[in-house]
């Protein structure tokens, strides 16, 4: 197994657990810091998997906008669940 | 618990049904078809180095034209919404952090985003990305800052005229090639340089416009609308 092939496998392992932890993490806001995260995992997925452009795209739109949309979100129903 | 234990069962379910149907799928060791035809054809055809590029805007322009409709309907249903929230008090100050970062890299961030939209037919990048890079910049001036932001005619008046230029950049095809979106109406120049691939370049920044207003207008207008707190 290459390196590279590696790497991809681990960032999907640790694409997966951190998904699942979102799911069960108690407190809103730290879902969804940890939606972003697997969202700048996928974006360095793509870039090992030489697809630079989609890379570009998936960490700007994934990684920081939805972030903060979600964030702001979340203060404007006030609170946490 | 018995919730917990039906989604599991349906997602376990689907996964068997996706597993089961790639499982006998193999990587072809050479390119076939219209792929081929691409990387072999791509850079003579369009004269744009970047592939990716060159399928999105010269080969599939059209797709790309309704991908920006796609987003044009969907910003304008978000503000339509969103105006008819009553419009919030000021939000909290931000941490001196964030003040502090907000008032030093926008302007690099909006730099590098031009970069993206105008070097899309080079390397990586195009006017989706770059647009959304160039938007993200303006987030972070509206993080930065402890008012509600204002109205922009400037704004959208860069969407429209974007879109304009899009579909005229089309029409210019038709009139002179017979062909809507024709690539070549400039000429394709010598591939790798930034005055190259016929008009790739003018509907990169084009979309990169469109895309990065239509984000800004709407992270304003949430940023506008009131809520509980």
């Amino acid at each position: 197994m290459t390196l590279l092939a590696a790497a991809s496998i681990g960032t999907g392992v640790m694409m997966l657990v951190a998904a699942v932890a979102a799911l069960v993490v108690k407190k809103l806001i730290s879902a969804i810091i940890i939606v972003g995260f697997v969202s700048l995992s996928a974006s360095v997925l793509f870039l090992l998997m030489n697809a630079p452009d989609v890379a570009i795209t998936e960490a700007s739109i994934g990684a920081a906008i939805s972030t903060v949309i979600f964030l702001w979100g979340r203060g404007k129903i006030g609170g946490e669940e | 618990m018995i919730r917990t234990i039906i989604g599991l069962v349906i997602v376990l379910a689907l996964s068997a049904i996706v597993v089961s149907s790639v499982s006998d799928y193999s990587m072809p060791s050479e390119l076939i078809g219209v792929g081929r035809g691409y990387t072999e054809q791509g850079v003579n055809d369009t004269g744009s180095v970047n592939l990716v590029t060159a399928v999105v805007v010269a080969y599939r322009g059209l797709d790309t034209l309704g991908e920006v409709v796609v987003l044009f309907s969907a910003s304008t249903a978000v503000v339509l919404i969103l105006t008819l929230i009553p419009i919030g008090a000021n939000p909290t100050p931000p941490s001196s952090i964030v003040a502090f970062t907000a008032g030093i890299l926008p302007g690099a961030i909006v730099l590098f985003g031009i970069y993206i939209i105008t070097h899309g037919h080079l390397s990586p990048g195009g006017g989706f990305p770059g647009g959304a890079v160039v938007a993200s910049a303006f987030l972070l001036v509206m993080l930065g800052s402890n008012t509600i932001p204002g109205k922009s005619k400037f704004l959208t008046s860069i969407e429209s005229i974007a879109g304009l230029t899009f579909g005229l950049l089309g029409f210019w095809g038709m009139l002179t090639l017979g062909q809507f979106l024709n690539n070549l109406v400039l000429p394709a120049g010598s591939p790798g340089r930034i005055i190259s691939a016929g008009i790739i370049p003018l509907i990169s920044l084009a979309i990169g416009a469109k895309v990065a207003s239509e984000l800004s207008g709407v992270f304003a207008s949430y940023r506008k609308a009131g809520g509980e707190k």
